[in-house]
């Protein structure tokens, strides 16, 4: 278990831009219909979207393992200076991995493994926005076990504990101008080390009838606490040797709450159609302080996140006993209040398109799901500090799409 | 089958997908950036230090390449500008300027900030540009550090054989298309369709950095009899501004000229407190009052014989105190009591303007009598103090300098660049566009990171001329219609700090 997990950190995980640095890609079955999971009860991948809907699996065992690729591009300009950048993200590979065993007519057991979280930006090097970020890469996985009792035909109940694992890699320069003596901008990159923390969750199932399902689930908030993190200076020059030495740092990363309600009906006999919504508590993140143990001030920069809405929408047509396709949509919310939009974690609000194909054999499944996320561009700015004691202000207009496909595997048996 | 062919409709569309970056409603393009009516294809700059990225007391290679023309000219580039050639400097190979003739140095080379002694002083070594490097132009860069505004159309200001007579310019040797070409024909024969000038800074600036030693040649109508610290006479300034504007414009061509700063506008000026010596012990206070007893008694005295009215007694007695102390300071304009035995000596005060040169000796012993303190107990001589009559010369003849600049301007149809008001910013602090804050607070040690001025107090350094181009930038795109971006400032050089030197 415990090289699982090594394995599990070092695969690395995208952004896709939108609600703030949330990755939804959390089973490909429910990514083709719009990501929309939180009243289908019908495949292990419930074991994220609603726990407490294990319970109304067809089948005793089931799990499922699924991989994306995100292939994503962000752009800036800004006319008044004449500047334009981009990102050249390496491909992030989020994952998941669910589970489910049915112990008894009340209780099944779940466990999900998923990355919920993550970023994985490369600015051009040195471009207009370089003493904000360069690059950052942050990745973060949850191990959620879970059980499920069912109270009636109708309503089940779930509650989950969180493991979350984190990593965060910063690299910036430390302002507009600095370099050493051979011209070299001077950067920093900001290691948090890999920090755990914990958290919860609970979710309610009501499935009245066949034709019609609701859920409800709420995962807590997870505060990621890098309390022996790394900052290295790089390309200083010989003045500030002393001073711009490697030193220890601590800093907060948090991860939101997020709390959905979901609808699912069929009407008609091959067509399931599911509504979702989504709440994000994205002002927990007010601000990313650094702080340097070293006698280096505090870097502060301020967030001023504010809580987003997702709405999804999916269906899911029977073409035949095999074959199941699929197609949904969703609008994503970006959390950054405007005046605090940064190049580091640049959340677009966004036109999100899914498709998805589903062939079933007899106890294996696969998958395919397709997302593409289409971020509305956006004129914005945020004030960065660092260079004496003004802050001064960066921004223009941002653009961004990825395009995600993915596969998932299935396997489930009744004994 | 099915599934494979499905299969591969999902894989072709991501691939078309993937072809698909995202893009902008109206992206940034060539064609965005535009010249209005003006056009940039030939542009010349004309002028001094200013015009030639002169910073941290030196021309040298980065210095110049952070020229405000060249920041201009990259901008136009954008807009129909063509090339923008500056004047050779690749012999400045240690990018520290300064400047040697025959092996020996005339010029020294830029200002550092020494971190190991805190202090700005010249980089320790040896400049490895020789005046007869001659590369002969024309530049579209023809800022020649050091040009006052006759210089530029006289004849044999490039010619080596004229620097002992300081009738040359060792930067405009290296760089006129022959020996007796004046700057103009240099910079006016290129048919510039695009200028920008900005001269007569020198005209009083020297006079009032030298702390007053030249002479005012207000009324004296020939520039050839002028010495190297003397005001230009304020017609002799118009005439040939006249002159200059009539070549640059021969061909139709548009521009901006700028006017010139207030010499209360520099760092070189106002670093320096008028009362700059602390004293915290009183018997030292005491005893200064009692050296100075015998000639504060005789200013009595004088008072008395009416030598000298109830001010100028005022003005002339010398007293210490706890806390700041102004400097003694000789004083030209006194009224001379020499018969009476007392010297023209005063203390400092709010009118005087201390030039940053004076900081290496205020408070310091005397060479010839080490028991007399520079500013203290031996005054200051003339040259280490811009006096109120001093400073009235150069505001007078700078007055009359900018209402000539903006009057020859307008007949030409020309904007004007208030560099007047924008050096005034930023020797007094400023907001740029993006909201950085520059300070006026100079050589406190702690706020490196927001100066504008470099090292030598006079000149901007490279950060400082890309403010300086933005204002340019600013107006021209007012004036003629165009939209050249701007620069950033914070993105641009100061000065070097090194750990030692």
């Amino acid at each position: 278990m415990k090289k699982l997990l090594v394995v599990l950190v070092f695969l690395s995980i995208g952004s896709i831009y939108a609600g703030g640095y949330r990755v939804a890609l959390q089973g490909q079955r429910m990514l083709g219909m719009g990501h929309a999971g939180l009243s289908v009860f019908s495949n292990t991948e419930t074991a994220f979207f609603n726990p407490a809907g294990l319970s109304f699996l067809d089948k005793n065992f089931s799990i499922s393992f699924g991989v994306s690729g995100i292939m994503s591009n962000v752009k800036y300009q800004n006319a008044q200076y004449n500047q334009t950048a981009g990102t050249n993200d390496p491909m992030g590979t989020p994952f998941y991995l669910y589970a489910s065993y049915r112990t008894s007519d009340q209780v099944t057991l779940g466990l999900a493994v998923y990355t919920p979280f993550g970023n994985s930006l490369e600015w051009d090097k040195d471009w207009a926005g370089s003493s904000i970020v360069n690059s950052i890469s942050m990745k973060v996985f949850y191990i959620q076990p879970s059980m499920a009792y069912k109270f009636s035909k109708h309503f089940s109940v779930g509650a989950s504990l969180i493991m979350a694992y984190g990593s965060v890699d910063y690299n910036k320069n430390i302002n507009r101008y600095l370099t050493d003596e051979s011209g070299n901008r001077t950067d920093a990159t900001v290691n948090s080390g890999t920090v755990s923390a914990a958290g919860y969750s609970f979710s309610m199932a009501y499935k009245p009838s066949d034709k019609l399902s609701m859920g409800l689930n709420y995962r807590s908030s997870v505060v990621l606490d890098a309390k022996y993190g790394k900052a290295e200076f790089n390309d200083v020059p010989s003045f500030l040797a002393g001073k711009l030495k490697t030193a220890a740092i601590s800093a907060k990363l948090p991860m939101p709450a997020e709390l959905g309600v979901g609808l699912s009906f069929k009407p008609l006999k091959k067509m399931l159609v599911a509504l979702d919504y989504n709440y994000t508590y994205w002002s927990i993140y007010q601000e990313l302080k650094i702080e340097f143990k070293n006698g280096l001030p505090p870097s502060v920069s301020e967030k001023n996140f504010h809580n987003t809405s997702t709405f999804r929408i999916g269906a899911e047509y029977v073409v035949n006993d095999k074959i199941n396709v699929r197609a949904g949509y969703y609008y994503d919310q970006s959390p950054s209040t405007e005046g605090y939009f940064s190049p580091e974690t640049p959340s677009l609000n966004s036109n999100n398109y899914t498709f998805g194909i589903g062939y079933q054999m007899k106890k294996l499944a696969v998958d395919f799901s397709f997302l593409y996320v289409d971020g509305i561009e956006r004129t914005d700015y945020t004030y960065v500090r660092g260079e004496g004691p003004s802050a001064y202000r960066f921004g223009g207009t941002y653009v961004s799409n990825a395009i995600i496909p993915g596969i998932g595997l299935t396997y489930s048996f009744d004994k | 089958m099915k599934k494979i062919l499905l299969l591969i409709l999902i894989v072709l569309v991501g691939i078309n997908f993937t072809a698909c970056k995202p893009e902008f409603a109206s992206p940034i393009s060539d064609g965005d950036y535009t010249s209005g009516n003006a056009d940039f294809s030939k542009y010349v700059a004309v002028g001094n230090s200013l015009t030639a990225g002169y910073t941290n007391g030196t021309l040298y290679k980065s210095g110049q390449s952070n020229s405000f023309p060249s920041m201009l000219a990259e901008r136009m580039q954008l807009a129909g500008g063509g090339a923008f050639t500056q004047p050779y400097l690749d012999d400045d190979t240690k990018d520290i300027g300064g400047m040697v003739l025959a092996g020996n140095p005339i010029l020294t080379p830029k200002f550092i900030i020494n971190a190991s002694s805190g202090g700005p002083e010249p980089i320790n070594d040896v400049p490895t540009m020789d005046v007869t490097n001659i590369h002969p132009g024309p530049y579209n860069n023809m800022g020649v550090p050091g040009a006052k505004v006759f210089h530029l159309a006289a004849a044999g200001y490039g010619n080596v054989a004229n620097l002992a007579l300081g009738a040359a310019n060792p930067y405009y040797v290296r760089m006129a298309s022959a020996p007796n070409t004046p700057v103009i024909q240099d910079a006016a024969g290129q048919n510039p369709t695009f200028f920008t000038l900005w001269i007569g800074n020198n005209d009083v600036l020297s006079f009032a950095t030298s702390g007053g030693v030249g002479v005012n040649q207000t009324g004296n109508m020939d520039p050839s009899t002028y010495g190297p610290n003397d005001i230009t006479d304020p017609t002799v300034f118009g005439a040939v501004y006249s002159q200059l504007l009539d070549a640059m414009t021969a061909n139709g061509a548009k521009g901006v000229v700028a006017t010139i700063p207030d010499v209360s506008s520099i760092p070189f000026f106002t670093t320096i407190p008028y009362a700059p010596i602390p004293m915290t012990d009183q018997n030292t206070v005491d005893a200064l009052n009692a050296a100075y007893l015998q000639y504060n008694q005789g200013l009595q005295l004088a008072l008395a014989n009416g030598l000298i009215t109830a001010a100028e007694a005022s003005k002339r007695t010398i007293t210490f105190a706890l806390g700041a102390n102004a400097l003694v300071i000789e004083d030209e304009y006194l009224t001379d009591l020499s018969g009476l035995g007392l010297p023209s000596i005063r203390q400092t005060n709010a009118d005087d303007l201390v030039p940053l040169t004076a900081k290496a000796i205020i408070g310091t012993p005397d060479p010839n009598n080490p028991q007399l303190i520079n500013g203290v107990t031996k005054p200051l001589e003339d040259q280490w103090v811009l006096v109120k009559e001093e400073i009235n010369m150069v505001r007078t003849a700078a007055t009359a300098y900018n209402a000539t600049i903006t009057q020859l301007a307008a007949a030409k149809d020309l904007p004007v660049a208030d560099m007047a008001a924008t050096m005034q910013q930023m020797s007094q602090g400023l907001a740029t566009e993006d909201g950085s804050i520059y300070t006026a607070d100079y050589f406190n040690g702690d706020n490196l990171d927001n100066l504008v001025f470099g090292l030598d107090g006079v000149h901007p350094t490279p950060r400082g001329y890309a403010i300086i181009a933005n204002k340019f930038i600013e107006i021209i795109n007012k004036e003629y219609k165009s939209n050249l971006p701007l620069v950033v400032p914070a993105t641009y050089p100061t000065f070097d700090i090194l750990s030692s030197n």
